[in-house]
C-alpha cells in the first residue's frame, strides 16, 4: 500500500540540510484512452420526447436479460411479450419497471388550482409504503404484485419477471432477475505499483477555511511537496487524478441576483468567479506535475442534463497552457494503463437514493452495475438528454473500477460477477467535508483512503484526525 | 559562509520580520529543493534551542501514515502543533514521514495562517510552481505559445482551447478564436519591434484593451474572424514586403478589428469609437462569410496603406480615422491607390494636398506623438478630435 512503501525509505528530513536532495520523475503515462466519446453530445436537439429513450433501453437490453433469464429459470422457460399473456401461465415477461409514488413531486399537481397545495419541501427519501410497481415493455403494461420489493427497485429499471397474470389484470411474480455484470476483459498485469487518485466535491467557494488547507496539503502530496522521500517516490507512482465533479461548493449557486434589486446587486460577481478563479490555480499545480481529468459535477458551470458536458477550458487560462489537463464529461469513461475506469459524479446514485429505500451508496453503486445501466432514474426524476437512438447510459462492457463522486463517506469493495469479472466498486467521498480522497492501486486493484487534516483550537484531543480516544 | 547564511536568514524571517516560515515559503524565498527547506528549517530548531532553550519558537510538524479505520489501513496527511507530534505518531501503525512544517515566533491557534502564507507564495510563483518540488513529470510542458494545429480542432470539436497567452486571448467563444491567439501574441512582438520607447506595458494596455473590447463584440460571429484576419495581415505587414492590392469594401469593419488589437491609443478614446462602429459592423458583417476575404481585404488595405517600413501608428490612425467615419470610406477608396506613394513622404513632413486630407493630418502629429511617449496620449486625442473636425469638413 501507499504508507507501507513510503515508509520503506529512510527518514532523512529531521537532520541538517544536505546538498543533494533526490528528485523523482513521475511515472510516464504507458497507455491511455479516452473512451468517453459516448457521453459527448455534438449539435443538441431538444424537440424529442423521451419515450424514444425508453424504448431503444428495452431494445438493447432485452437480448440480455432473455439469456439471464434462461441461465437462471432452465432454457425452457417461456420469454412472452405482455400482449401475448394467457392468464394463469406461468412465463417470463421483460420490460421496464415503473414505480409510482405518492410522494413524488409532480410539477402538475403543485400547479394545479383544484387541489391549492403548497409546494412540497424537499425530502430525503420519497418512497411510501404504498409505492405500486407497473411492468412496461413495448405496447402495455401491467401491475405487478407478488415477491417483489418495490422498495428496492426504481422507475426506468429493465428487469425480467418469472410469474403468471390473474384475471384480476394483475401479474403475480413469483421471481425476477436482472441482467447482472456485462462481459469484462482482463486487464493486462502491471509490473510496478501505479496509482491513480480520485478525488470529488472540493467545494471551492464554499466559505470553509479548513478544507481550503486540507486541498492544500492533497495537491502538495501529489505534487510530491510534502512528505519525506519515501511519500515523494510513492507520490511520483501516483500516474493519474481524476477530480470526480463538485468541484465548486453549492454556495456558489445562490440565485440572490435574480431575487434582489437591480440596484443591490448591480456591482456584485457571481460567487462563481472567484471559486473559478482558485479551482484555475489549483489545477495549474497540478497539471504541472501529474495529468488530470476534471469532471463537471452538479453545481459546476456546465449544462444541468447528464451526460454533462466537459467545463469549458477558456475558464481555466492559466491551466490549459499544460497539455495534462484535460476537461472530460461526466459520466467518465476511460482505459489507464490497461484498466478501464467508469464513474460518475455522482448525481446517478443520489438519485437512486432518493427513491428507494437503499442507504449505502456502495450499495446503490453495486446495484446500478447489476442491473448494467449507470442510471435508470434517468430521464424520470434525473435530467437527460433525449437519445433516441441508443442509450449510452448501458453497461457495453464491464469496467474493472467503477467509482461514484460525492459520497457522504468513503467505501470500497471488490465485487465479483457470474462470469468471473473483478470490478472494484469506490465511493469518493466530498472532499470539502471528509478530507478524503481515494487512492487507487492499479496492479493489485485495492483503494486506500487518504485524509489530511490540520489543526483547529478544539482539536485537544486529535478529534480532527480521527485518532480520538 | 553560503551555507551557514540560511540560518541568518530565517533567524531574520522568524524573529525580527514575525513571519511565519513555512517550507514552502522558505523554498521559494532561497530558491532551494523543498527537502532542503524542510532540513533547514529543522537545524534552524535545533540550533537555536541548543543555544538559548528559552527561545520563543513555534514549531508545527507534518506527520503521515497509516492507520487502521473501518477496516480500511488510512493513509493520513497531518499538520501538527509540536505538543502533539509524539500522540499522532503512536497513534499511527506505520510513520511514512515526519518532518518540519513550518516556524514561527507566536502560538498558532489554528492552521489558517498557515494556508494563507502558502497561498500568498505561491501566487507569485505561479508559473513555476513545480520548480522546487521533489517529482518531475516529463508530459507536463506548457504549450507553445503559438499552436495553430489545436486551434484548428478548437472549430472542430468544442473541446480544446489554445489560449497560451492567458491575459491576452479570451477570444474563445467562437470558433474562430484560433489564428487569434497567435496574431495577439505576434502583435506584442511586432508592436514593440515598432516601437523603441514604447514600453511593453502600453501593449499589455492595448491587449487588454482588446480583450475587452472585444468581449463586448465576441457575439458577433464574424469577429472572431477579423481577429485571425487582422492578425495574420498584421504579421503580414510586418514581415512581408509586397502584398497584393485589393478593394476594399468594409473598411471600417476592418479597421475596429485592427484597432482593437493593435492599438495603443487611450481606452477612453477608442471605445465610444468602437460602439458605433460595433453597430456597423454587427449589421455588416452578417455579408461578410469568408474569413480569407477579410484577411486579404485587410492586407490589401494594409499594403495600400503602407510599406513596410512605415510607423504602425498610422496605420492605426488611419484605420481609427475609418473607423470614425464609416461614411467616408468611398473616399478613401479612392484614397488607397494614392496613399504608398504619399505615406512616406506623410509622416516626416506636413502631407501633400492629396486626395487624403485626412491621412495627413493624423500622420502629421503622429511623428512627433510616437517619440514622445509621455505626451503621447493627449497628442493623439488631441489629433483625432481635430481630425474628425477636419474631416467632416473634408468631407463636407
Amino acid at each position: 500500500m501507499f504508507s507501507e512503501q513510503a515508509a520503506q525509505r529512510a527518514h532523512t528530513l529531521l537532520s541538517p540540510p544536505s546538498t543533494n536532495n533526490a528528485t523523482f520523475a513521475r511515472v510516464p503515462v504507458s497507455s491511455y484512452t479516452n473512451s468517453s466519446q459516448p457521453f459527448r453530445l455534438g449539435e443538441r436537439s431538444f424537440s424529442r420526447q423521451y419515450a424514444h429513450i425508453y424504448a431503444t433501453r428495452l431494445l438493447q437490453m432485452r437480448p440480455f436479460l432473455v439469456s439471464r433469464a434462461k441461465q437462471r429459470w432452465g432454457g425452457g422457460v417461456q420469454v412472452k411479450k405482455l400482449c401475448e399473456l394467457q392468464p394463469g401461465e406461468k412465463c417470463c415477461v421483460v420490460g421496464t419497471l415503473f414505480k409510482a409514488m405518492p410522494l413524488q413531486p409532480s410539477i402538475l399537481r403543485e400547479i394545479s388550482e383544484e387541489h391549492n397545495l403548497l409546494p412540497q419541501p424537499p425530502r430525503s427519501k420519497y418512497i411510501h409504503p404504498d409505492d405500486e410497481l407497473v411492468l412496461e415493455d413495448e405496447l402495455q403494461r401491467i401491475r405487478l404484485e407478488g415477491d417483489v420489493d418495490a422498495s428496492r427497485l426504481v422507475t426506468g429499471t429493465v428487469l425480467a419477471v418469472l410469474g403468471s397474470a390473474r384475471d384480476s389484470g394483475k401479474f403475480v411474480v413469483e421471481d425476477h432477475c436482472f441482467a447482472e455484470l456485462a462481459p469484462q476483459k482482463p486487464a493486462p498485469p502491471l509490473d510496478t505499483d501505479r496509482f491513480v487518485l480520485l478525488v470529488s466535491g472540493l467545494g471551492l467557494g464554499g466559505g470553509g477555511g479548513e478544507s481550503l488547507l486540507g486541498t492544500q496539503l492533497l495537491v502538495d502530496v501529489v505534487t510530491g511537496q510534502l512528505g519525506d522521500e519515501g511519500e515523494q517516490c510513492s507520490a511520483a507512482h501516483v500516474s493519474r487524478v481524476i477530480l470526480a465533479g463538485n468541484l465548486l461548493s453549492h454556495n456558489t449557486q445562490s440565485r440572490d441576483s435574480i431575487n434582489k434589486a437591480k440596484y443591490l446587486t448591480k456591482k456584485t460577481q457571481a460567487a462563481s468567479v472567484e471559486a473559478v478563479r482558485m479551482l484555475d490555480e489549483i489545477l495549474l499545480q497540478l497539471s504541472a506535475s501529474v495529468p488530470v481529468d476534471v469532471m463537471p459535477g452538479e453545481f459546476d458551470p456546465t449544462n444541468y442534463t447528464l451526460p454533462q458536458q466537459p467545463l469549458h477550458p477558456c475558464m481555466f487560462p492559466l491551466a490549459t497552457a499544460y497539455s495534462t489537463l484535460q476537461l472530460v464529461t461526466n459520466p467518465y469513461q476511460a482505459t489507464i494503463d490497461g484498466v478501464r475506469f467508469l464513474g460518475t459524479s455522482g448525481q446517478n446514485v443520489s438519485d437512486i437514493f432518493r427513491y428507494s429505500s437503499m442507504e449505502d451508496h456502495l450499495e446503490i453503486l453495486e446495484w446500478t452495475l447489476r442491473v448494467r445501466h449507470i442510471s435508470p432514474t434517468a430521464p424520470d426524476t434525473l435530467g437527460c438528454y433525449p437519445f433516441y437512438k441508443t442509450d449510452p447510459f448501458i453497461f457495453l462492457e464491464c469496467p474493472h473500477v467503477y467509482f461514484c463522486g460525492n459520497t457522504p463517506e468513503f467505501g470500497s469493495k471488490i465485487f465479483r460477477g457470474p462470469e468471473d469479472q473483478r470490478v472494484l466498486l469506490v465511493a469518493v467521498p466530498d472532499f470539502s467535508t471528509t478530507q478524503t480522497a481515494c487512492l487507487v492501486n492499479l496492479r493489485s486493484l485495492a483503494c486506500q483512503p487518504i485524509s489530511f487534516s490540520g489543526f483547529g483550537a478544539e482539536d485537544e484531543d486529535l478529534g480532527g484526525l480521527g485518532l480520538g480516544p | 559562509m553560503a551555507d551557514q547564511l540560511y540560518l541568518e536568514n530565517i533567524d531574520e524571517f522568524v524573529t525580527d520580520q514575525n513571519k511565519i516560515v513555512t517550507y514552502k515559503w522558505l523554498s521559494y524565498t532561497l530558491g532551494v529543493h523543498v527537502n532542503q527547506a524542510k532540513q533547514m528549517l529543522y537545524d534552524y530548531v535545533e540550533r537555536k534551542r541548543k543555544e538559548n532553550s528559552g527561545a520563543q519558537l513555534h514549531v508545527t510538524y507534518l506527520v503521515s501514515g497509516s492507520l487502521i479505520q473501518n477496516g480500511h489501513s488510512c493513509h493520513k496527511v497531518a499538520v501538527v502543533r509540536e505538543d502533539k507530534l509524539e500522540a499522532v505518531k503512536s497513534k499511527l501503525a506505520v510513520t511514512a514521514s515526519i518532518h518540519v512544517y513550518s516556524i514561527q515566533k507566536a502560538m498558532l491557534k489554528d492552521s489558517g495562517p498557515l494556508f494563507n502564507t502558502d497561498y500568498d507564495i505561491l501566487k507569485s510563483n505561479l508559473q513555476n510552481c513545480s520548480k522546487f518540488s521533489a517529482i518531475h513529470c516529463a508530459a507536463a510542458v506548457p504549450r507553445a505559445s503559438v499552436e495553430s494545429s489545436s486551434s484548428e480542432k478548437f472549430e472542430q470539436s468544442n473541446l480544446q482551447v489554445s489560449s497560451e497567452t492567458p491575459a491576452n486571448n479570451e477570444l474563445t467563444t467562437n470558433g474562430h478564436s484560433p489564428p487569434t491567439s497567435k496574431q495577439i501574441f505576434q502583435q506584442p512582438k511586432g508592436i514593440m519591434g515598432m516601437f523603441a520607447s514604447k514600453a511593453a506595458s502600453k501593449t499589455q494596455d492595448a491587449n487588454k484593451e482588446t480583450k475587452t473590447e472585444t468581449k463586448e463584440v465576441t457575439n458577433v460571429s464574424s469577429t472572431g474572424n477579423k481577429a485571425p484576419g487582422k492578425g495574420n495581415v498584421m504579421s503580414n505587414f510586418f514581415g512581408k514586403a509586397a502584398m497584393n492590392k485589393l478593394k476594399v469594401n468594409l473598411d471600417s469593419e476592418q479597421a475596429v478589428k485592427e484597432e482593437k488589437i493593435v492599438e495603443q491609443p487611450p481606452v477612453s478614446v477608442t471605445e465610444p469609437k468602437l460602439a458605433a462602429p460595433t453597430g456597423l459592423k454587427k449589421s455588416s458583417k452578417k455579408a461578410e462569410p469568408v474569413k480569407m476575404q477579410q484577411k486579404e481585404k485587410k492586407r490589401g488595405k494594409r499594403v495600400e496603406l503602407s510599406d513596410d517600413e512605415t510607423k504602425e501608428t498610422e496605420n492605426m490612425k488611419k484605420k481609427r480615422r475609418r473607423i470614425k467615419l464609416p461614411e467616408s470610406d468611398s473616399s478613401e477608396d479612392e484614397v488607397i491607390p494614392d496613399s504608398p506613394g504619399d505615406y512616406e513622404a506623410e509622416s516626416p513632413s506636413p502631407p501633400p494636398p492629396s486626395p487624403p486630407p485626412e491621412p495627413v493630418p493624423k500622420t502629421e502629429p503622429e511623428p512627433p506623438s510616437v517619440k514622445s511617449s509621455s505626451g503621447e496620449k493627449r497628442k493623439r486625442k488631441r489629433v483625432l478630435k481635430s481630425k474628425t473636425f477636419v474631416d467632416e469638413e473634408g468631407c463636407i
